[in-house]
C-alpha cells in the first residue's frame, strides 16, 4: 500500500503546512517565513511565465545592431567622432598616470586603532612597544628583530600568505599567494609594516592565471585591491587591478 | 571488525536540514546574551564556545555516518559485491570520502578562526569572525548535498535488504525467469514471494526460512538469469550472479519442462552449461519444474537426451511441480541431505577438524565371552513398528474426533466406564432417590467412618488444640475491649430508641442542630469526662463580638470561632481523638498551649 500512503501523505502536507506556518514563532518562523516568501516569488514567476507563452507580445530586440531611424542617416560623422575624442581622453588618463581603483575612497585607519600599545618594563610603565591588531603581511624572509628590541609586533595569528582574488571581467575567484603590500592608503608606516586593511593595493602571485604579455612573457605578478575588512573576516578578499 | 547492522544506520539529513538543524541547535544550546562593556576575554570566550559548538556538532555527527555506513572491505564479500552491484563500490567509496573531506575541512576551519579571535578586541569584531567560521562550515556543507542524498537513498534501499547470513546453510534457486523459482519457495518456506505469469517478477533477492532435520534452512530465491555474457548483464541479473558466486550453497537449477516460460529446453541448457563455473564446489539438483503441464516421457527424443546427458554426467535431475507439490518434498530431502555432507565433508578437510576429532574416543567395550548378544526389542515395539509401515488405522483420537463433529463436539468421559450392563453407561445419575441422598451410599463403609472421625475429633479437643490462646493483654488493650463493648450496648440502644421515636417528616442535618450544652455535658460526664469547670471551652463562650482582648502573654492562636461552627468542631488537639479516655500517655507530646491553663489542668487529669 504504499501508493496509497505517498499519496495520501502528499495530501496531507498542504494542511500541515499551512498549519506550521500559522502556529510557528520565533527565529524559526523568520526564517521560514523568509524561504517561503522566496518560494511564493519563483512560483508566481513560472506561473507568469507560462502564461506568457499563450498570449503574444511585442518583441524588442527585432531591431538589429546599428541600424538607425530615417532621420538619422545622416548623421555617422558625429559618432565616429565622439570615437576620437574618447580614445584622446583615455590616453590624456594614462599619462597623468591616475589608477583607476575599484574603491577610490577608504576610511582612513588611525594609529590607536591599528597599533595597540604593549606596556613592558619591570612596572609596566614603559609604552614604546606596539601590535598590530590588523591582518599583515611579512614576506618569506622574515625574521623577526630581537624581541628585546622590537618596536612593532606583527603576530603570528595575524600573518596570512594568501588572498581571495576576484578577476572582474572572467568573475572567477582564485586564491593566489600574497608577493607584497604595495600601498596602505592610511599611511606609509603600514605600507612599510605590511598592513593590509581595506583598499590597500596588493601585488599577488597571478602565474596561476597563464597570463600572457603581447611580447610573449608570462605575467606572473599584478596588483590586486582588497574590497573587504581581513581583520573582520578572517580572509582577505580582493579585486585584481586589470 | 566492526559488527555492522544494516537496518541500524542513522537518517543521513539533506543538506539544508542538515545546516538548519546545527545552527538551530547552536542558537539553543550556548549562551546567547553578551554585551559591548563585558570584559574582552568574556567576550572572545562566548563567541569561541559557539565556534567551537557548531565545529563539533558538525564534526559528531558526520563522524557517526562515517561509522555506521559499512566499508566495502571489512563485509563479507556477499554484500560487498551486492553493494558494488545495487550502489556501486566507486560511486559509494567517492561519497564517503567527500563527507570525510568535508569534516576534515570543517575542523580546520574552526581551528582557524578561533585563534583569529584571540586577537579580537572589539564584540563587533569578534561577532563578525563568528559570523564568518559559521557561514563558512555551512558552505563547505552546502558542496556535500549530493553525496548527503546519494547516502541517504542508499540508506534506506540497504535497510530493506533482506538478511541472508552468508554462512548457514543456504539452498540457492536459479533459472530463467518465470521457471517456477517463487512458487518452489513459497511452497517450502512461509515466505509470500510475488508470482506472476510475466517475466522478472521477482526484482531482488528473497529469503525464505524452513526447518528440516531439527536445522534451519535458508532458501533464497533470485531474479531469473537470461543467457547474455556477463558484461551485458544488469543490475537484477547480476544481483543473481552474485549470490550464485559468493553463497555457499545448494543450488537448485529449475527448468521448465514445458516451455512455459517462453524458452526452449536448449536454451535452457545452454544457460546451463554458461553459468556452470559457479556452480564448482556446490552440491547440484537439477529441478524440471511444471511437470503437471508435461512430463518428460512426454518430450521428444533430443529433449529426453538433455536430461538423459546431465543424468549421466552424475547430476540428480527430479521431476517436480509447484502446483501438485509432487516431489517437492523430495528435491528438499536430497538438496539439504547433500548440501550437510558438503559442508561435512569440507569441514573434515580443515585443520581445525583435528584438534575436535583428537580429544574424540570411542570406547567399545571388550568382548567378555564369545556369546551374541543383541539389542533387545520388545515384542510390541515391533509390532507396531510394522503397524506404521503398513499404515494400519490407529486407535481413533479424541482428537480426530473433535475434529469430525466440530462444533457438536462434546467430552464423554463415561463412556469409558466399565459397568456390567454396557447399555446403561450414558444413563443419568440422579442425586436424591426416595428421600435419600445418594451420595451417602456410595460407600458402603461410610457410617464407620464417620464414628472414627467424630472420635479423633473429640481426641483432639481434649488435647486442647482448639483452645483458643489468653494473649497476656495489656491494659490499654483491656480498657479499649471494655469500651468497645460499652460503645456496643449503647449503640443498640439507640437504635432501639431511634426505632420507638416515631419520625415527623423531614429532619434537620445533625451540624445545623442545636446541641445544648447541658446535654453535651452529660453526655461526656456519662462516658467519664470531667466537664466541671467548663465555662472557657469553646462551646460554651460566646460569639466574637463579645470576647475578651487577647492578651499578649498568652501567645496561642485565636480560637474564638462563632458558636455554630465551634459546636461541632472539638479543639484542634483532640480533633484527630476520637474519645478522649483513649488517648494514650504517648500524646502528650503533641498537646499545644491552648488557652488558658484550664486545657492542660484537663488533660493532666485524664492521664
Amino acid at each position: 500500500d504504499h501508493h496509497e500512503r505517498k499519496r495520501k501523505k502528499e495530501s496531507r502536507e498542504v494542511h500541515e503546512r499551512s498549519h506550521k506556518a500559522r502556529k510557528m514563532i520565533g527565529l524559526k518562523a523568520k526564517l521560514y517565513h523568509k524561504q517561503r516568501h522566496a518560494e511564493k516569488i519563483q512560483m508566481k514567476k513560472t506561473i507568469k511565465m507560462h502564461e506568457q507563452r499563450k498570449s503574444k507580445q511585442k518583441d524588442d530586440d527585432k531591431t538589429p545592431e546599428g541600424a538607425v531611424p530615417a532621420y538619422l542617416l545622416d548623421r555617422e560623422g558625429q559618432s565616429r567622432a565622439k570615437v576620437l575624442s574618447n580614445m584622446i581622453k583615455q590616453k590624456r588618463k594614462e599619462k597623468a598616470g591616475k589608477w583607476e581603483v575599484p574603491l577610490p575612497k577608504v576610511r582612513a585607519q588611525g594609529e590607536t586603532e591599528v597599533l595597540k600599545v604593549i606596556r613592558t618594563g619591570k612596572r609596566q610603565k614603559k609604552a614604546w612597544k606596539r601590535m598590530v591588531t590588523k591582518v599583515c603581511f611579512v614576506g618569506d624572509g622574515f625574521t623577526r628583530k630581537p624581541p628585546k628590541y622590537e618596536r612593532f609586533i606583527r603576530p603570528m595569528g595575524l600573518r596570512f600568505k594568501k588572498a581571495h582574488v576576484t578577476h572582474p571581467e572572467l568573475k572567477a575567484t582564485f586564491c593566489l599567494p600574497i608577493l607584497g603590500v604595495k600601498k596602505n592608503p592610511s599611511s606609509s608606516l603600514y605600507t612599510t609594516l605590511g598592513v593590509i586593511t581595506k583598499g590597500t593595493v596588493i601585488e599577488v602571485n597571478v602565474s596561476e592565471l597563464g597570463l600572457v604579455t603581447q611580447g610573449g612573457k608570462v605575467i606572473w605578478g599584478k596588483y590586486a585591491q582588497v574590497t573587504n575588512n581581513p581583520e573582520n573576516d578572517g580572509c582577505i578578499n580582493a579585486v585584481l587591478l586589470v | 571488525m566492526a559488527l555492522y547492522n544494516f537496518k541500524k544506520i542513522m537518517v543521513v539529513p539533506t543538506a539544508k536540514d542538515f545546516i538548519d538543524l546545527t545552527l538551530s541547535k547552536t542558537q539553543r544550546k550556548t549562551p546567547t546574551v553578551i554585551h559591548k562593556h563585558y570584559q574582552i576575554h568574556r567576550i572572545r570566550h562566548f563567541y569561541m564556545r559557539k565556534i567551537k559548538f557548531t565545529q563539533q556538532n558538525y564534526h559528531d555527527r558526520l563522524s557517526q555516518i562515517l561509522t555506521d555506513f559499512p566499508k566495502l572491505d571489512d563485509i563479507h564479500p556477499f554484500y560487498a559485491d551486492l553493494m558494488n552491484v545495487l550502489y556501486d563500490k566507486d560511486h559509494y567509496k567517492l561519497a564517503l570520502g567527500q563527507i570525510n573531506i568535508a569534516k576534515n575541512l570543517i575542523d580546520n576551519v574552526a581551528k582557524d578562526y578561533v585563534r583569529l579571535m584571540k586577537y579580537g578586541d572589539s564584540l563587533y569584531r569578534c561577532k563578525q569572525l563568528k559570523r564568518a567560521a559559521l557561514g563558512r562550515m555551512c558552505t563547505i556543507l552546502k558542496r556535500q548535498k549530493q553525496s548527503l542524498e546519494y547516502l541517504e537513498q542508499v540508506r534506506q534501499h540497504l535497510s530493506r535488504l533482506p538478511t541472508i547470513d552468508p554462512n548457514t546453510r543456504t539452498l540457492l534457486l536459479c533459472g530463467y525467469p518465470n521457471v517456477g523459482k517463487s512458487s518452489f519457495i513459497n511452497k517450502v518456506t512461509r515466505a509470500d514471494v510475488e508470482v506472476q505469469p510475466y517475466a522478472f517478477t521477482t526484482k531482488s533477492l528473497f529469503v525464505g526460512h524452513m526447518d528440516y532435520r531439527y536445522l534451519r534452512w535458508q532458501v533464497v530465491d533470485t531474479p531469473g538469469i537470461l543467457d547474455h555474457p556477463l558484461e551485458e548483464r544488469n543490475t537484477i541479473e547480476m544481483q543473481a550472479i552474485t549470490a550464485l558466486a559468493h553463497l555457499r550453497a545448494a543450488v537448485l537449477y529449475v527448468m521448465d519442462v514445458s516451455e512455459q516460460c517462453g524458452h526452449t529446453l536448449s536454451q535452457q541448457l545452454e544457460l546451463f552449461n554458461n553459468i556452470r563455473p559457479l556452480f564448482a564446489n556446490k552440491p547440484l539438483i537439477v529441478m524440471a519444474n511444471k511437470c503437471d503441464v508435461r512430463k518428460i516421457s512426454e518430450l521428444s527424443e533430443e529433449n529426453q537426451k538433455v536430461f538423459t546427458d546431465l543424468t549421466a554426467e552424475g547430476i540428480l535431475v527430479i521431476e517436480t511441480s509447484s502446483l501438485t507439490e509432487e516431489g517437492v518434498m523430495q528435491v528438499k530431502a536430497e538438496a539439504c541431505d547433500r548440501l550437510l555432507a558438503h559442508r561435512v565433508d569440507t569441514k573434515m578437510k580443515t585443520k581445525k577438524v583435528h584438534e575436535v576429532l583428537n580429544r574424540l574416543h570411542l570406547a567399545v567395550p571388550t568382548k567378555r565371552d564369545q556369546r551374541e548378544r543383541p539389542p533387545f526389542i520388545p515384542e510390541g515395539a515391533l509390532l507396531r513398528r510394522k503397524a506404521m509401515e503398513t499404515n494400519a488405522p490407529k486407535r481413533k483420537l479424541e482428537r480426530d474426533l473433535e475434529v469430525e463433529l466440530g462444533d457438536d463436539y462434546t467430552l464423554d468421559l463415561q463412556k469409558y466406564w466399565e459397568l456390567m450392563n454396557p447399555e446403561e453407561k450414558q444413563d443419568k445419575i440422579p442425586e436424591i432417590w426416595e428421600g435419600h441422598n445418594i451420595a451417602d451410599y456410595i460407600d458402603p463403609e461410610i457410617m464407620k467412618r464417620l464414628e472414627d472421625l467424630e472420635q479423633e475429633e473429640e481426641l483432639r479437643a481434649k488435647a486442647g488444640e482448639y483452645d483458643s490462646e489468653e494473649e497476656s493483654e495489656d491494659e490499654e488493650m483491656k480498657e479499649i475491649r471494655q469500651l468497645a463493648s460499652q460503645i456496643r450496648e449503647k449503640r443498640k440502644l439507640k437504635i432501639l430508641s431511634s426505632k420507638e421515636k416515631d419520625t415527623q417528616g423531614s429532619r434537620m442535618p445533625r451540624t445545623a442542630k442545636k446541641v445544648e450544652r447541658a446535654t453535651l455535658e452529660k453526655e461526656m460526664a456519662d462516658l467519664g469526662l470531667d466537664m466541671t469547670d467548663k465555662d472557657d471551652s469553646h462551646y460554651a463562650r460566646r460569639s466574637r463580638s463579645l470576647v475578651r482582648k487577647r492578651k499578649r502573654e498568652v501567645s496561642a492562636p485565636p480560637t474564638s470561632r462563632t458558636r455554630s461552627q465551634s459546636a461541632s468542631r472539638p479543639p484542634r488537639d483532640q480533633s484527630g481523638v476520637r474519645d478522649a479516655k483513649v488517648v494514650p500517655a504517648c500524646i502528650i507530646h503533641y498537646v499545644y498551649i491552648l488557652q488558658g491553663d484550664h486545657m492542660k489542668a484537663n488533660i493532666r487529669k485524664l492521664v
